[in-house]
């Protein structure tokens, strides 16, 4: 069970060139809008052709330009959810599921329907058009639909962008179930970095047309390679970095010496640490001052979630302006009640295995 | 009424063609399909005397198409009704194209990829999701091309001539009738030409509208 990629495109300006490989897990396609996520996807499907390269999926190659081999996107075998779920209008949903089993008899491709429909929670909804439906109950009918053909590999292009938050998390856990239960490779598409955390175990991070990081999740949330990656992935604060002679890391933006747990084996060109990693410390004592990773920070300015707060902070001197800051904390509000009237400066600590170093 | 044999004929001659060219049209890459549709549009600015007149030349014994249509069926085209159908064809073709085409434009191209990945060939594509999605179009088409051939007149007058029973259609009639001087049948004829052509169009434009009332939202 493999979905091997490696192909190259250029479009108007824009190059992509890819490669990656999926096994049975559900990789997540990762990346900011206009990095070409999408193009990938469509190339799998067979709904564009690569300029070059390859794509073998489970042994057969569906692409092949030097063999020149490009199967049509009607025998790949390859389900495609659509960012907007392209249902049938003048389809209702059990013709829908049904509009890719028509070679079938009538009797396996009805209990194929009712099996899809089941395994969606749709089954009240069988005779309904798609414009009567919810996002939601879209999302799941063109999921069905896409999964009726009982494709060797699933493409999921941003499933959720469409629609309302609230409906997000539940759609969510039954797609990850719905996974789970899936035999062929999945590659999730998505420009939100906790859904495809969620919802992948491996990750492939696209920026500017070519792969930027992959590997397992886990490893590329706590060890981004390089800056972009580490942008992708949520992290806010950033700083040049040289590195001393004592071996610890000096950040030049943030003006302040660091210890670093993490080893490296190259001079790093950045240092960096999440929001949510800083911590921050309303007593002002000296004696923890003069404590490795902790300094007197200000706070510059303010923003308000419903549950958390981000603070941003400038160390070193109080700031000249609301944009005068190094880095952001980001603290439950519990937390940020227990010393927003306490006096300034603050302490800032920056725990040595929380930071992390950047290639560029 | 010849008229109304013609404009039938005519329209399901152009549903059929229409299709393929609209088809063409709207979805080839070609770089030079812009050609093509302007030689499909011709008919709407080319005075009906010009194109009647190449017709005429061209379907005649001393030219090449005409000589082997003479040789298949033993006659020539001018002045007979396969004549008169060949250039009401040609001249309604940009009618029934454009709003074809326009119908399969208006599809969502997601629509068309989403039928391909679930394995639909194009064909089947087309019968069962493009075609669907703009029968409006096409009725529209078919309307437009029926009720341009019954009011057609001059490509008729210059390929068909005038011969009773033959090709001559409604509205030459009324010509004959208003040269000599017979005003009250003019008169007659064209009252039931202008009621016939508005209650066509109210019965195709009225049950267009419940037709694609269906997938609307309720």
């Amino acid at each position: 069970m493999s979905l091997e990629v490696a192909i190259e495109k250029n479009v108007a300006g824009f190059r992509l060139a890819v490669e990656f490989t999926a096994d049975g897990a559900a990789l997540g396609l990762l990346g900011p809008s206009g990095s070409g996520k999408t193009m990938t996807l469509r190339a799998i499907a067979g709904l564009e052709t690569p300029d070059h390269g390859r794509i073998v999926l489970h042994g057969r190659a569906l692409f092949d330009s030097e063999r020149r081999i490009n199967v049509p996107a009607r025998e790949r075998r390859v389900g495609l959810l659509f960012q907007n779920y392209a249902l049938f209008p003048h389809l209702n949903v059990a013709e829908n599921i049904a509009f890719g089993l028509r070679c079938l008899p009538d009797a396996e491709r009805n209990r194929r329907v009712a099996e899809q429909l089941a395994a969606a929670h749709l089954d009240g909804l069988a005779e309904r058009y798609p414009a009567t439906l919810s996002g939601g109950e879209q999302q799941r009918a063109a999921l069905a639909r896409a999964l009726a053909i009982e494709p060797a590999a699933l493409l999921l292009d941003e499933p959720f962008s469409a629609l309302d938050t609230h409906l997000r998390s539940a759609l969510e856990r039954q797609l990850r179930e719905t996974l789970a239960s899936y035999r062929g490779s999945t590659l999730f598409v998505s420009h939100n970095l906790e859904e495809a955390y969620r919802v992948c175990e491996k990750l492939v991070v696209l920026s500017n047309g070519s792969v930027a990081a992959q590997g397992p999740k886990e490893e590329i949330f706590r060890h981004p390679p390089t800056l972009e990656v580490a942008r992708v992935t949520g992290c806010k604060n950033f700083s040049r970095a040289r590195r001393l002679l004592d071996g610890r890391v000096e950040a030049l933006d943030w003006g302040c010496t660091l210890r670093v747990a993490q080893q490296f084996a190259k001079p790093p060109e950045h240092i960096a640490i999440r929001a949510h990693h800083v911590r921050v410390h309303a007593a002002r004592n000296s004696t923890r001052e003069n404590r490795e990773n902790m300094f007197s920070c200000w706070l510059a300015a303010m923003t308000e979630t419903p549950f958390r707060v981000t603070l941003d902070l400038r160390i070193g001197a109080p700031p000249a302006g609301p944009a005068d800051f190094h880095l952001q904390a980001e603290i439950f509000k519990q937390e940020w009640e227990s010393f927003r009237g306490l006096p300034q400066p603050w302490t800032i600590e920056l725990a040595a295995d929380r930071l992390f170093l950047l290639q560029d | 009424m010849l008229s109304l044999k013609l404009a039938v004929c005519v329209a399901g001659i152009l549903l059929a063609a229409g299709m393929p060219i609209a088809y063409w049209v709207t979805f080839s890459r070609w770089r030079w399909k812009f050609l093509v549709e302007a030689i499909v549009a011709l008919p709407l600015v080319l005075p009906p005397t010009v194109l009647g007149y190449y017709i005429l030349v061209g379907l005649g014994p001393r030219h090449f198409a005409g000589r082997i249509w003479q040789a298949w069926f033993g006659h020539t085209l001018p002045f007979t009704f396969g004549g008169l159908l060949v250039a009401s064809v040609l001249y309604s073709l940009p009618f029934a194209v454009q709003p074809i085409s326009a119908g399969f434009e208006g599809v969502d191209r997601r629509l068309i990829e989403a039928s391909w990945t679930l394995g639909a060939s194009r064909l089947a594509t087309f019968f069962r999701v493009i075609l669907p999605l703009s029968a409006a179009g096409a009725v529209t088409g078919l309307v437009l091309s029926f009720a341009h051939t019954i009011g057609e007149f001059g490509v008729v007058l210059m390929v068909g001539g005038n011969i009773p029973g033959v090709t001559r259609t409604v509205s030459i009639d009324i010509y004959d009738q208003v040269q000599a001087a017979n005003y009250d049948v003019a008169n007659r004829t064209a009252l039931v030409l202008l009621l016939f052509s508005f209650l066509v169009l109210t019965i195709i434009y009225g049950s267009n509208r419940r037709a694609l009332g269906i997938w609307r939202r309720p």
